[in-house]
C-alpha cells in the first residue's frame, strides 16, 4: 500500500467534515507508514527504551529550541504582532470614528428638529398674533364706521325731526288759520253774519285750548 | 515488533558541534524551524491585504491574535500588555508544532520532555524574576495564604512552596505526556491495522476496526493539539498574573 493524497483537502465544507476527511487521510498515511516501518524493523534490532530519555539528544534539542523560539519571538514581536495589531486598531478607530460621526449626525438631526419645532411654534404664534391683530383692526374699523354712520344717521334724523317740527308748526299755524276762515265761511253760510277775522281767530284758539 | 515509540527518535540530519556539545540539526530542529516559518508565513500572508473587512485567512489570523489578546487581558489585566508578544509567540509556536506533528512522517517536537521542560523552566524563572523585581521581599508573602489559621501556616507555606516549584514540572509534563500518549496510541492502532490485514484470509476484514478507531483518534488528536497549546498558554498567563498581582 502506497500513501497517496497526503495533503489535507481544502476545507470549503463545514470544518467537522474537513476534520473527518483529514483524519481519514492521515490515518491512511499512518497505516502505510507503519507497514513500511514494520517491514524495515524486521531487519533492525529492537528499540531500547523511550527516545525522550536519551540524554545525548538533549543539548541539540535545547539549542534548537532556543534558536527557533528566539527567531519566532523576534518575528512575532517585530513583524506579525504589529501588523495584525495595526489592522485591528485601524478598524477599531474606523468604527469609533463612524460611531462618533453617527452620533454627531443624530445630534444634528435632533437639533434641526428642535429648531424646526421652535420655528413652527413661533410661526404659529405669529400667525395667531397676526389673526388677532387683523381681527382687532377690522373690528375697530368697523366700530369706527358704525359710529360715524350712527352719528350721521343721528344728525340726519335730528335735522329731519327739526324739519318735521317746523313743518308741523307751520301746518298747525295754517290749521288755525284755515279753521278760522272755515269758521267765518261756515258762519256766513249758515247765518249770513259777517264775523270779524280776529274774533274768529280768538275763538279758534279757545277751541284749540279746550281740545288740548 | 516495531516499537510505537520509535517515532520519537531524534535523527540527526546535519552534524553540528558547538563548544563541545552536539547540536546537530535534527528532525526535531527541522520541525521547530518549520513551525516558525509556517506560522510566520501564514500570519503575514493572511494579513497581506490589511482589509477593513477580513476574509477567511485574515479572519483566522485576527482570531488567533484576539484570542491571545483577550486571554492576556482577561487573566493578567492591562499590566500583561508588555508580555503579549511573548505569550502570542508561545501559543503560535506550540500550536503549529503540535499541528505539524500530526502530519504523517513529520516530527512532534513537543513530545520531547526536554523541549517542554526547558520552555516551562524558562517561563517559571521568568515569572519568578518578574515577581521579585516587582515586589521585592514582599513576594515571599505569596507563599502565605491569606486568612489561614495561624497554627496551619507553617504547613501551608511548605505546601505552597512545593506547589510553586512543581509548576514547571506539571506544566511541561502535561504537554509532553499528551503528545507522547496521543502519538503512541495512533501508532499502536495503525500497527494493529497493519498486523490484522497482514494476517490475511478471514482475519483481514477485521482490520477495519482499528482503522476506524484511528480515524476517531486522529480527529481527537487535532483537538488535543490545539487544546494543549491553549492550556500551556493560559497557565503561563496565570503564572504571570500571580507574579504581577501576587494573591
Amino acid at each position: 500500500m502506497k500513501p497517496s493524497g497526503q495533503t489535507e483537502p481544502r476545507q470549503n465544507k463545514p470544518y467537522l467534515n474537513g476534520l473527518l476527511a483529514g483524519s481519514i487521510v492521515m490515518t491512511v498515511s499512518h497505516v502505510a507508514f507503519s507497514h513500511v516501518a514494520l517491514a524495515a524493523s524486521e531487519k533492525s534490532e529492537g528499540s531500547g527504551g523511550l527516545p525522550q530519555l536519551d540524554f545525548s539528544t538533549w543539548p541539540t534539542q535545547i539549542f534548537w529550541l532556543g534558536v527557533s523560539f528566539l527567531l519566532a519571538y523576534l518575528l512575532m514581536w517585530r513583524l506579525v504582532v504589529p501588523r495584525i495589531g495595526s489592522v485591528l486598531e485601524e478598524r477599531h478607530n474606523r468604527i469609533e470614528d463612524d460611531l462618533r460621526r453617527a452620533r454627531q449626525a443624530s445630534d444634528d438631526a435632533e437639533q434641526a428638529r428642535m429648531a424646526f419645532e421652535a420655528m413652527l411654534a413661533s410661526a404659529r404664534n405669529d400667525a395667531s398674533e397676526t389673526t388677532r391683530k387683523a381681527t382687532e383692526s377690522i373690528r375697530k374699523k368697523m366700530d369706527r364706521k358704525m359710529e360715524t354712520a350712527n352719528a350721521n344717521m343721528a344728525k340726519k334724523m335730528a335735522s329731519a325731526e327739526a324739519d318735521i317740527a317746523t313743518a308741523r308748526q307751520a301746518a298747525l299755524k295754517d290749521v288755525s288759520d284755515i279753521a278760522a276762515s272755515s269758521a267765518i265761511d261756515v258762519v256766513s253760510q249758515l247765518t249770513g253774519l259777517k264775523v270779524n277775522k280776529t274774533d274768529a281767530k280768538k275763538q279758534v284758539k279757545q277751541a284749540e285750548k279746550a281740545i288740548a | 515488533m516495531h516499537s510505537p515509540v520509535e517515532q520519537f527518535t531524534i535523527k540527526s540530519l546535519m552534524q553540528l558541534e558547538l563548544f563541545g556539545y552536539d547540536v546537530s540539526f535534527s528532525n526535531s530542529a527541522l520541525f521547530m524551524m518549520l513551525a516558525v516559518i509556517v506560522s510566520t508565513l501564514f500570519l503575514t500572508f493572511a494579513m497581506r491585504g490589511r482589509n477593513m473587512v477580513p476574509g477567511r485567512m485574515q479572519g483566522a489570523a485576527e482570531m488567533m491574535y484576539e484570542f491571545i489578546s483577550d486571554m492576556v487581558s482577561g487573566t493578567v489585566g492591562s499590566e500583561g500588555r508588555p508580555y503579549f508578544p511573548f505569550i502570542f509567540t508561545l501559543f503560535v509556536f506550540l500550536l503549529f508544532g503540535n499541528m505539524l506533528g500530526l502530519i504523517p512522517y513529520s516530527y512532534t517536537f513537543t513530545s520531547q520532555i526536554v523541549v517542554t521542560f526547558v520552555l516551562a523552566l524558562f517561563i517559571f524563572i521568568g515569572v519568578t524574576l518578574i515577581a521579585i523585581f516587582k515586589h521585592g521581599t514582599h513576594f515571599l508573602t505569596f507563599f502565605v495564604p491569606p486568612g489561614a489559621p495561624k497554627v496551619l501556616i507553617p504547613f501551608l507555606i511548605i505546601i505552597e512552596v512545593v506547589s510553586y516549584f512543581v509548576r514547571p514540572v506539571s506544566l511541561s509534563v502535561r504537554l509532553f505526556a499528551n503528545m507522547l500518549a496521543g502519538h503512541t496510541m495512533l501508532k499502536v492502532f495503525a500497527g494493529l491495522a497493519v498486523m490484522i490485514s497482514g494476517a490475511g484470509g478471514v482475519y483481514a476484514p477485521g482490520a477495519i476496526l482499528p482503522f476506524l478507531a484511528l480515524v476517531g483518534l486522529t480527529g481527537l488528536e487535532v483537538l488535543v493539539a490545539a487544546l494543549q497549546a491553549y492550556v500551556f498558554t493560559i497557565l503561563t498567563c496565570m503564572y504571570l498574573n500571580d507574579a504581577i498581582h501576587l494573591h
